[in-house]
């Protein structure tokens, strides 16, 4: 199948670890991602806050690009996942509303319908590509290992929207780590935010919480944490270390990994092809155990 | 916002991490204030702005008031009325209302303190608006425009 | 004179029943299931007074049974009607026990014996019975009847222990559904209420935590005749809970999941189950986050604030938004906000009960069609006018009265159904004269 491949800012400029594991995975399992030529930010973190009409205008233009080429909007973001979904919603809705930006996309040469079918990426994998095509591609299973799935709040949020999975059980993240070989651990607080929006406000408050999660996953001694959100990666991976000097435990060592950078090692890619080496959170040790990597 | 919907219930604060770490905010709290016309008590203290859109109430609230949305109303007003908030609210605006992304792509560091940028990792240019310009004027006439 | 048609053997049509046939008028009553009692005979104690609630119904079952004036149909539904008030035509479809009712005595060897277990509808899902079972102890009629759908020889042609075994020679595999015609001067509809399904309300856990149990569920194994005897042994590890929270309203004065309305008897009867958790071990700790506490009705009130400074049931204004379940020990995590000091706070408890909403039973809107009256937008029926005909259904000579009407305790049930019973008792009297 072939989607219209959507990064989002900040896989683009700053997780670019998490597209490059993305582009080296999904052709691999059948999914050929087109480039979207054109394509800006999805609008949410920089305009929900200020402007509903600047947000959807963003979201819109997207999905129209998609929409031109005739493919499904497929993202790796939880956050654009979510922003999408509303406009969407918003715009069904609000035919008002959708004039007025179907107006302004005229500029640019776009016109939305919301005809473009929303794709997040363990949604894609779960339900798109499946069991069976998941375990064909598997030749290094990671047996032995026990990961948390950590889908994040935008990936099942708020339900009445739909979202890719459910919003107070969800499983697929989990089914697809137990796909890999791996076994996925239930824990309390699976469904708790990471509080990365709360980094302008009150970084320390941020670290907290993030660290609360790291905490139960060294507690109940599993071998990471996995997740889907360049945001929610950021704040575990990238801020471990000032997450452990906030908390005040300096012996918090909880690997962090996108899924597809799992996915990617358990097919027998090596760690280059996936990113991992921009990985911050101590994942050598999981890697040396994989071997080969 | 139908604020004066809600019940008080409590649902909204009781799996909200950031009230059972930041004082002064609840989001039952805010419900109650702006059902009461009394938004002005938090809207200069940065209260609104410590959310982290976990969604959690929006979720479970049993009267559809959803505090999350309320919080991002209430968040457009302060900007449009001039008040306090953070910085980076305006730097991401800015950003992408002038280069269509948050952030220029930015080589990132490994675990052996090296850097590898897009053409290193095999990644093709970040995705941009084709016309940026136009991409602008789209954004700031709708920005102008009153809903 | 033309009898009158009961539909619902719960305490309400129990009512209804005596009521007309003290005074002459004979009824049929039908009932669904295998044995008239209702919800009342799953109670282990009733609000405010704290009696024993079968022992309080038990004597008004038996007087039904013995009743010259009052025909009971079980295992029966009601498929049929035409007429009008003082003239209606009802046909009534027995499906068959199995058992033959004049030979069986009720001693409960055939269940015994039997191989097959199902969960026990009785014991809210938390005990069993068997392929053939007796409904519960003091069960009337106290026949045993065949759940076909389980049974081995209906499903596979094997095993036929029970007519091996049964010293009366009362199981009778050839046993075939039965229409009744009756004709009958007006009905009166009792036919109760279910519990909501909290399954769909995922931030409470239940279906997925052992430990989250509805308050039907919770009476049951508090009750003497439940599948634990009545100690608390709870669920995931039988051990025996002191530390219990109640959560209010759960599918009730919700827009979302559930329903907008107030199911009228939880308050009271969360404090009853609150009460007898300390009665049991008085050094428990038991909380009810609640709402508002609806404490209408005579003596209500007194109950609640005895519960809370004589007993030490503590009660916490706040809906808690989220449940966690410790994944080793299965104890559980409450999240919620004391509003009443606005703090949020976490508390850990052996056991949660959830008063889930009470809501019209599910055949209901099949039955409203049969009857051909109003049910209103929840599936409750509706009466004609809630001032001024609160017991009258759309159509006349069709009555209503007890839960199927609306949340309501007992004494309100009770109440209706003595009402509906005098006005069936006008219908009676009226088609004899035309006659």
């Amino acid at each position: 199948m072939r989607v219209a491949f959507f990064p989002g800012c900040t896989a683009q400029a700053d997780q670019i670890g998490y597209e490059a594991s993305v582009r080296a995975v999904m052709p691999r399992l059948g999914v050929e991602l087109a480039e979207m030529e054109g394509a800006a930010c999805c609008g949410y973190p920089p305009y929900s806050s200020v402007s509903e009409a600047a947000w959807f205008y963003s979201s819109a233009r997207d999905m129209a690009i998609a929409e031109a080429m005739g493919l499904p909007l497929f993202t790796l973001c939880n956050g654009c996942h979510l922003s999408f979904t509303e406009t969407k919603h918003a715009l069904e809705k609000d035919a008002a509303l959708k004039a007025k930006i179907n107006a302004k996309l005229a500029s640019e040469g776009l016109h939305y319908e919301g005809k473009a079918e929303l794709l997040h990426v363990f949604e894609l994998l779960h339900d798109g590509v499946g069991k069976e095509r998941i375990a064909a591609a598997v030749t290094k299973p990671l047996t032995g290992f026990k990961f948390g799935a950590h889908p994040g709040c935008h990936s099942i949020r708020p339900s009445k929207l739909g979202r890719p999975d459910d919003s107070e059980n969800p499983r697929k993240l989990d089914d697809l780590i137990n796909w890999t070989g791996a076994q996925a651990v239930e824990y309390p607080g699976k469904i708790d935010c990471c509080g990365s929006s709360l980094a302008s406000a009150s970084g320390k408050t941020v670290m907290e919480i993030a660290g609360e999660k790291l905490k139960t996953i060294k507690g109940l001694a599993l071998d990471g944490l996995v997740t889907t959100c360049p945001f929610c990666f950021k704040v575990y991976d990238n801020r471990q270390r000032a997450i452990a000097t906030t908390i005040g435990d300096r012996t918090l060592e909880v690997p962090v990994f996108y899924y597809t950078q799992l996915l990617g090692l358990a097919m027998g890619l090596r760690q280059e092809q996936l990113g991992i080496e921009l990985n911050q959170s101590p994942v050598d040790p999981v890697l040396a155990r994989i071997g080969g990597a | 916002m139908n604020a004066e919907v809600c019940d008080q219930c409590g649902k909204c604060p009781s799996a909200c991490p950031v009230t059972a770490r930041i004082e002064g905010f609840n989001p039952r709290q805010i419900i109650a204030k702006v059902d009461l016309g009394r938004e002005d008590d938090f809207m200069d203290s940065g209260v609104i702005w410590t959310c982290t859109s976990c969604l959690k109430c929006r979720e479970r609230c049993p009267e559809e008031i959803n505090p999350y949305d309320v919080i991002l109303e209430l968040r457009r007003e302060a900007i449009a009325e001039g008040r306090q908030h953070p910085a980076s609210y305006d730097e991401a605006e800015k950003a992408v209302t002038e280069t269509g992304v948050v952030s220029q792509p930015q080589p990132a560091r490994t675990r052996s303190r090296d850097r590898r940028d897009r053409a290193a990792l095999g990644l093709p240019p970040a995705q941009k608006p084709k016309d940026q310009t136009k991409f602008t004027q789209a954004i700031k006439e709708l920005k102008e425009e009153k809903a | 004179m033309k009898p009158v048609l009961v539909i619902g053997g719960g305490i309400a049509g129990i009512q209804a029943s005596l009521d007309l046939a003290d005074r002459g008028t004979k009824v049929h009553l039908v009932e669904r299931t295998p044995s008239i009692g209702g919800v009342m005979a799953q109670l282990d104690k009733t609000f405010p007074t704290m009696d024993c609630s079968i022992c309080i119904l038990a004597p008004k079952m038996i007087e039904c049974f013995r009743h010259p004036n009052i025909t009971i149909h079980t295992q029966s539904e009601v498929v049929g009607l035409e007429g009008g008030v003082g003239d209606f035509k009802v046909k009534v479809l027995e499906h068959p026990r199995s058992v033959d009712a004049k030979k069986c005595t009720g001693c409960g060897l055939c269940s015994e014996k039997c191989p097959v277990k199902r969960p026990s509808d009785f014991q809210a899902g938390l005990g069993q019975r068997k392929a053939i079972y007796l409904a519960f102890p003091q069960a009337v009629p106290l026949i045993a009847t065949i759940d076909r759908d389980a049974c081995l020889w209906f499903t596979k042609g094997v095993c036929k222990t029970c007519e091996k075994v049964c010293p009366a020679k009362a199981v009778d595999y050839e046993q075939k559904e039965n229409v009744v015609e009756l004709n009958v001067s007006s009905v009166i509809a009792a036919t109760g209420f279910e519990q909501y399904n909290p399954k769909g309300i995922g931030e409470y856990g239940y279906g997925r935590y052992k430990n989250v149990l509805t308050a039907l569920e919770f009476e049951r194994l508090v009750c003497a005749s439940g599948p634990t005897g009545g100690v608390l042994n709870r669920p995931s590890d039988g051990k025996v809970s002191h530390n219990i929270a109640f959560i209010q309203c759960v599918g009730s004065r919700t827009q979302t999941t559930g329903y907008p309305y107030c199911s009228a008897s939880c308050c009271m009867y969360a404090t009853k189950e609150a009460v007898l958790i300390k009665e049991h071990e008085p050094s428990s700790h038991v909380t009810i986050f609640y709402m508002d506490l609806r404490t209408f009705g005579k003596g209500f009130q007194g109950f609640v604030d005895r519960a809370q400074n004589h007993w030490g049931v503590k009660y916490v204004r706040g809906r808690p938004g989220e449940i966690r379940e410790d994944p080793t020990m299965k104890d559980l995590t409450i999240l919620y906000e004391n509003t009443d000091v606005g703090k949020v706070e976490k508390m850990t408890v052996d056991l949660v009960v959830l008063c889930t909403a009470a809501m019209p039973h599910r055949d209901n809107r099949k039955l409203g069609g049969v009857l051909g009256v109003k049910l209103d937008e929840f599936g409750f029926f509706e009466d004609k006018d809630m001032l001024t005909a609160p017991i009258e259904t759309s159509k006349p000579g069709v009555y209503v009265c007890g839960s199927c009407h609306g949340p309501r305790d007992i004494p309100e049930s009770v109440a209706e159904a003595s009402a509906t019973a005098a006005k069936a008792a006008e219908d009676a009297a009226r088609a004899e004269v035309k006659q």
